[in-house]
């Protein structure tokens, strides 16, 4: 394919030509990706592939160039654009019965389910967890996942009522920048609030859960078929590389009275976690004024210019950083929404 | 040779290998391989070679290996590490 005298084998195929190609793979064209990679022969486009972020979509290859080198060839391409921009490891979702083509580039099954493979390549996960090893304590340990969007007295009272039934507590803030307040403002905010008990560590989940990798329909708050099958891939993923790593034998979350997709994964959670061992306590949510505190509410607060009575919903380091000057961008943000 | 900067050589076709180097204090090879538990000692045999003779003591070493040969190994990892060296 690399012959001399042929046409550039690489190119970057216009997106009707890219289209027909992966519809006639029985994939869905989504706009939305930083590179697109085509491969060519003779002209014809025989494969073609995309990466958003750190995840590789729409890989599609004509029937008759499967079973051949086209995939490592596109790979190739994708990975070469992905390190370019910092990327070293990549993400794939694919069929369970695509993943040994993934697992033979040197790809590591991260986890499946139904009709859903997650794969990635590059340093990942074993680096993650290399990474935060020495932050990891024997005995029976108990995880919180959050967004803390922003950190809220609910939040605080959820991770002070999990402290109190485990060893240790890992505080899990979501690294994914999908949310009005940013992870750094997140991370620190539920830093300062714990800072207090003397059990809990807080880390950041990089991106093994609830990320635009595992679980990109979450930010989306939307419920089907696929983000099912999306919430199932991002709890196996926890319960079978991140759980035992940590020594988790509880996963706890918060009532969800509100939002209907947090509600529907919350359920999820306690058939999938069972399935591993793993205990998932849902704590009741507190109320302040006779309504539960959500981050949802301080952002209505927030956008309604309602700053009174914050104090009730949040502790003194969310309050502080409401109150600041680095603030308001993230008003004007949540006012334009 | 001192690695400098990122930088990275080969592709992930079969009877190839993907290399990628980075700056670090320490000298840090990570072998991943179609057949690492066959032939990861002699991987790494030839990447320790290698780096010998281009004398980097220093550096993150990344392989993703295809079932390469001897000789593609080390063409790849030179590669790679002259162009982290800027040369």
């Amino acid at each position: 394919m690399f012959a001399p005298g042929s046409d550039r084998p690489f190119d970057r195929p216009g997106p009707d030509e890219a289209r027909a190609l992966i519809e006639s793979c029985g994939l869905r064209f989504e706009p939305g990706y930083d590179d697109l990679a085509g491969l060519y022969e003779q002209g014809r486009l025989v494969a073609c592939g995309a990466r958003a972020g750190y995840v590789l979509k729409m890989l599609a290859i004509a029937p008759d160039h499967q079973g051949g080198d086209a995939l490592g060839e596109l790979v190739t391409r994708l990975v070469q654009s992905g390190l370019a921009c910092g990327q070293d490891t990549l993400f794939v979702f694919t069929l369970p019965q695509n993943a040994p083509s993934f697992q033979a580039l040197n790809f590591r099954l991260l986890a499946a389910h139904g009709q859903a493979a997650l794969l990635e390549c590059g340093p990942g996960l074993p680096a993650y967890l290399a990474e935060h090893a020495a932050q990891i304590t024997p005995g029976r340990n108990g995880a919180v996942v959050i967004n803390g969007n922003p950190f809220t007295l609910g939040h605080l009272h959820l991770v002070e009522r999990a402290a109190a039934r485990v060893d240790r507590l890992y505080l899990f803030v979501v690294r994914e920048d999908s949310s009005v307040f940013p992870f750094a403002v997140r991370f620190r905010l539920a830093r300062e609030a714990t800072a207090r008990l003397g059990n809990v560590t807080v880390l950041d989940t990089s991106r093994y859960a609830v990320s635009a990798g595992t679980f990109p329909s979450y930010f989306l708050k939307r419920l089907d078929s696929r983000s099912e099958a999306q919430m199932q891939i991002d709890l196996r993923l926890f319960a079978q590389h991140i759980a035992p790593s940590f020594h988790l034998a509880a996963r706890f979350v918060g009532e969800e009275p509100l939002c209907p997709a947090t509600a529907a994964y919350n359920r999820m959670m306690a058939e999938v976690l069972t399935e591993y061992g793993i205990a998932l306590d849902i704590i009741p949510r507190i109320e302040a004024g006779g309504l539960p505190i959500s981050a949802t509410r301080v952002r209505a607060a927030l956008r309604d210019g309602e700053t009174k009575g914050l104090e009730q919903l949040v502790p003194p380091a969310t309050l502080a950083f409401l109150s600041s000057e680095a603030a308001r961008p993230i008003q004007t943000l949540l006012k334009e929404s | 040779m001192r690695i400098r900067t990122k930088a990275s050589a080969g592709t992930m076709q079969s009877s190839d290998l993907m290399v990628v180097v980075e700056p670090s204090e320490t000298l840090r090879v990570d072998v991943d391989s179609t057949v690492k538990k066959q032939y990861e000692h002699l991987i790494r045999a030839q990447i320790s070679a290698t780096l010998e003779q281009l004398q980097v003591t220093a550096g993150h070493i990344k392989i993703s290996d295809r079932g390469a040969l001897d000789y593609a190994i080390a063409a790849r990892v030179e590669t790679a590490i002259r162009r982290a060296a800027k040369e």
